[in-house]
């Protein structure tokens, strides 16, 4: 590893690990406080306020909601998103570049200007999705899937078509090409694409402001009408619930991936 | 991963294949121009009618009188200057510092520590922002971890903070901290993806480790560097939360303006001018950016 | 004044031909004796209906868990409806936008600098002696509970300085907040927030003739830099809490519920007793069958049973005569009584409103927005 990897470089990525990482360790520490509210060092350590927000029938239910919109988000944005950089890097037209530019342009607006033109236009048209989850979950799709495009872009941009080529003049369809060959070499950035969408959809705020529906909180929205009067580290606690969850997640993946493995060398 | 491709009768790639990819753009483009288009359209149009509050609908009476508004107030202006060059910076720096990280992950080979690099890396994507700038503002507040240590090391007076935060610097530092993530995972897969038989060629030729990153990891890893830098770049000119709290409310950008004018004053005509004008800054800067890019990339993104 | 494009159905568009030829002359009073204002009445009593959906606007989080255990789960039971509970609060904006022959929702909980905003743009809610003509428990309100012209204020605290008890001596006066020792260590609330916009109604009234003396407020708050400017009252707190600040723009119940965690903190009320309050609007335009379950609803919320649990949860105090002080409140001499609630003072947010575009700008351009 070490003649991989220089020097210098590792430091530098050391180095900002830790800038990444020290607020997230604060913010945990803070979290896991044994005392009343929300302190940096903590008082002492303790689950208790990561209890109290899963014994808290209102955050849970709201944790489960934006959790659940994030992975209907997730898939859709992850299929159209893929499909959609494909057809950029495969297809050779005049205005690709201006084709690629429309459907990142979601993303410079900040969110409560997409929010706000669904709602307007959900009432205007009368299509029956105002402050519904469907058209909620249309805005955080919208939102959702210029991060895919921009990462399965990149992956693509970078891929070597001649394998493509290799696979199609050894007679396999173009169908198997691309599961068999094309596919495995842009995981990595379908992967990362659809983190982004879950993650985007999961800490929506502004795009749920005008769109989110009655009786179905997103989580964020919990958060920050609780914060508006309450002192207290429970939004430090759903986040280490979320961060416990994610590492599950990528355990569990990874044990998945490894049995597979396995059982293909078999 | 992938088993060799078994022969199958050749089809030859015929017209028919090449019209149906146009398929698959077709369920986005529809998407996009249902759901984004037009309303988004229509309240841009409504930039052009006289600021009404509440008043929702596009009308045929049209004025400029928001754009002359927006553009005789020196404070918009500035926030407009000040929103691209906080973009920008927050790329730049954002890129600096990620690359390197993205470079560990991505030639990390034990499965183990790659899992863990991994989950270091989502686990800062899970915090919501609001309690993440509590974080931020324990180590760079006034009273923060770094003024106490200087302070301590008698570097400033305790009296006089070195102000990290509540101004544009903090908010870069906010941003940077927010856009990490996206940055990392977007280079990874690319860095991945470059073969490595061309940086082993490059050794075996005598290259310096430096200048084999230099010839041929970098600018194999461009087209990861333009992506990731566009979602940064939009990340953080849209952004209202961060700019918010970690500029003390006193950094003018145009989001915290336009949230002011539609979610507070439902001055949506005026807000919409301001979004459009956030709309054609930020287009005109990743065209330039895009051009530049694509002539130093050989057209790779 | 302009008719929002709505679904038109037969019942709006008869509607909206009464809201047309009266809008564009009267002031509200008027509608007291048009058709819809009659057609629903409310005694007191329990009613079955038969299922219908109430459309409730109202924080959420840990308030709604609150106060839905403490009140609409109950409320469902007895009137056999269906509460739809909406907490994504930009509640201005979308009733302009979805219009008010449409109202987003029923009943709906408020600031009232939102509250004025929307009831200034356009025919939206019953006004307050409608509505206390059908809510038997308005009765036991104190007087500053109809302030607001449109619906009726349930619950309120004063606004108050939270001060670091370690850092000096406590303020004694509304202007120990400009004291030189204070200079970025005060803090206070973005333009377009409801504490703010309380602080600049003060500071008028404090530096200038009366209220209505803008032109005093924006030369003392630009006095007031440099502060540190907040969003919201949990990051405010945790700026009290980590020392950012020394002396913060606060409201009561917030501020001392941090003092009673053990945090060195303690709070001054202002001399001119403005009060933070919770209001809650009946849209007029809402069907009538849940146009009266928002009068029982409303009925119930200014109960004395749900205010005393509300006051003891949040320390919010009661508009309700009857209704009693939280006890850790009641304990540091407040009082519910006519004496006691006689100095409140609501500010004139019709004034606040009108002059609200200037206010923005000029409050954006001290802040250096």
């Amino acid at each position: 590893m070490g003649r991989k990897i220089p020097l210098p470089m590792l430091i530098m990525a050391i180095l900002g690990f830790c800038y990444m990482l020290v607020p997230i360790v604060i913010v945990v520490l803070a979290g896991l406080t044994a005392g009343e509210f929300l302190t940096f060092p903590p008082e002492g350590l303790s689950l208790r306020w990561v209890i109290a927000f899963l014994q808290s029938e209102k955050y849970l239910s709201a944790f489960f909601f934006s959790f659940r919109l994030a992975l209907m988000t997730m898939i859709v944005a992850t299929i159209i998103g893929t499909a959609a950089a494909l057809f950029l890097s495969r297809t050779r037209f005049i205005g690709r570049g201006a084709m690629r530019a429309f459907f990142l342009s979601p993303v410079v607006l900040p969110g409560v200007v997409i929010g706000f033109a669904l709602f307007a236009f959900y009432i205007s048209t009368g299509i029956g999705l105002t402050r519904t989850i469907w058209g909620l979950w249309i805005g955080h799709i919208l939102y959702s899937t210029p991060y895919v495009i921009g990462t399965v872009g990149a992956a693509l941009a970078s891929y070597d078509v001649s394998l493509d080529e290799a696979a199609r003049s050894l007679g396999a369809s173009p169908m198997r090409t691309f599961r068999k060959v094309t596919l495995p070499n842009i995981s990595q950035g379908i992967q990362a694409g659809s983190i982004f969408a879950f993650i985007v959809s999961f800490g929506q705020f502004e795009v749920s402001l005008f769109l989110s529906a009655p009786n179905s909180e997103p989580l964020p929205i919990a958060m920050y009408n609780s914060l508006r009067y309450k002192f207290d580290p429970s939004a430090a606690a759903a986040g280490i619930f979320a961060i416990m969850l994610v590492t599950a997640s990528v355990l569990l993946t990874n044990r998945l991936v490894n049995i597979r493995r396995l059982l293909d060398r078999n | 991963m992938s088993s060799a491709p078994q022969i199958e009768a050749r089809r030859p790639i015929g017209v028919n294949a090449k019209h149906l990819r146009w398929l698959l753009v077709v369920p986005l483009t529809i998407f996009f121009v249902v759901f984004f288009v037009v309303p988004v359209g229509l309240i841009f149009a409504t930039s052009f009618n006289p600021q009404t509050i509440g008043q929702v609908s596009v009308t045929w009476d049209l004025t400029l009188e928001n754009y002359v508004r927006f553009f005789s107030r020196s404070n918009y202006l500035m926030a407009a200057g000040r929103s691209v060059l906080l973009a920008t910076l927050v790329s730049l720096i954002t890129l600096v510092i990620a690359y390197p990280m993205a470079f560990v992950i991505a030639k990390t080979e034990n499965a183990a520590r790659n899992t863990v690099l991994l989950i270091l890396v989502l686990a800062a994507m899970q915090l919501d922002m609001v309690i993440r700038i509590y974080g931020m503002m324990v180590i760079l507040g006034d009273n923060g971890l770094i003024n106490q240590m200087l302070a301590a090391l008698g570097i400033t007076d305790p009296d006089q903070p070195v102000q990290f935060m509540y101004n544009f610097l903090g908010v870069i530092l906010g941003l940077v901290q927010f856009s990490l993530p996206f940055m990392i995972l977007t280079l990874v897969g690319v860095i991945r993806g470059i073969n490595p038989s061309l940086e082993e060629a490059a050794r075996s030729l005598g290259a310096t480790p430096r200048r084999t990153f230099l010839r041929v990891t970098l600018p194999a890893s461009l087209p990861g560097i333009l992506s990731g830098s566009l979602l940064v770049f939009a990340l953080s000119i849209s952004s209202y939360i961060v700019p918010a709290l970690m500029g003390g409310f006193r950094v003018g950008v145009l989001p915290i303006h336009i949230f002011q004018q539609v979610a507070e004053g439902a001055r949506f005509q005026f807000g919409a001018t301001i979004a459009v004008i956030l709309f054609l800054i930020s287009a005109g800067a990743v065209t330039v950016y895009l051009r530049v890019g694509a002539r130093h990339s050989g057209g790779l993104a | 004044m302009t008719i929002k494009k709505t679904t038109q159905t037969r019942r709006s568009f008869l509607k909206r031909g009464v809201a047309l030829g009266a809008a564009s002359t009267v002031p509200s009073t008027f509608y007291i004796n048009h058709a819809w204002a009659q057609d629903t009445s409310y005694d007191g009593g329990m009613f079955d209906a038969d299922g219908a959906t109430l459309n409730v606007g109202e924080w959420g989080g840990g308030w709604e868990e609150f106060v839905r255990k403490a009140l609409t789960d109950q409320f469902e039971q007895d009137f056999n409806c269906k509460i739809n509970w909406d907490s994504s609060f930009p509640w201005f904006p979308k009733f302009v936008t979805q219009g008010a022959q449409d109202p987003v929702y029923d009943i709906c909980n408020w600031n009232l600098p939102n509250l004025t905003q929307t009831k200034q743009a356009g025919d939206f809610f019953l006004t307050t002696d409608e509505v206390r003509a059908n809510v038997p428990n308005a009765a036991d309100c104190w007087d500053f509970a109809f302030a607001s012209g449109a619906g009726v204020t349930w619950a309120y605290m004063p606004y108050v300085y939270a001060f670091r008890t370690d850092a000096g001596d406590a303020p004694t006066s509304f202007r120990d907040f400009w004291d030189a020792r204070f200079a970025n260590k005060r803090g206070t609330y973005g333009t377009e927030n409801g504490l703010m916009h309380a602080f600049f109604m003060a500071t008028a009234q404090e530096f200038g003739k009366d209220q209505y003396d803008m032109d005093a407020a924006f030369q003392a708050l630009e006095d007031a830099m440099p502060m540190k400017v907040s969003e919201f009252t949990f990051n405010m707190l945790s700026l009290l809490e980590r020392g950012e600040v020394d002396i913060a723009v606060h409201i009561e119940g917030e501020a001392l519920s941090l003092k009673r965690k053990g945090v060195p903190v303690d709070v001054w009320e202002w001399d001119s007793h403005p009060i933070l309050t919770q209001t809650k609007t009946i849209s007029r335009y809402s069907d009538p069958m849940q146009k009266k379950l928002a009068f029982a609803l409303l009925n119930r919320t200014l109960s004395p049973d749900f205010l005393n649990a509300f006051g003891d949860e949040f320390m919010w105090r009661p508009t309700n005569s009857k209704a009693s002080i939280t006890a850790p409140l009641a304990e540091n001499g407040v009082e519910n009584t006519a004496d006691a609630t006689k100095a409140f003072w609501v500010p004139d947010w019709d004034f606040f409103v009108e002059n609200k575009l200037d206010i923005t700008d000029r409050l954006n351009q001290i802040f250096g927005l």
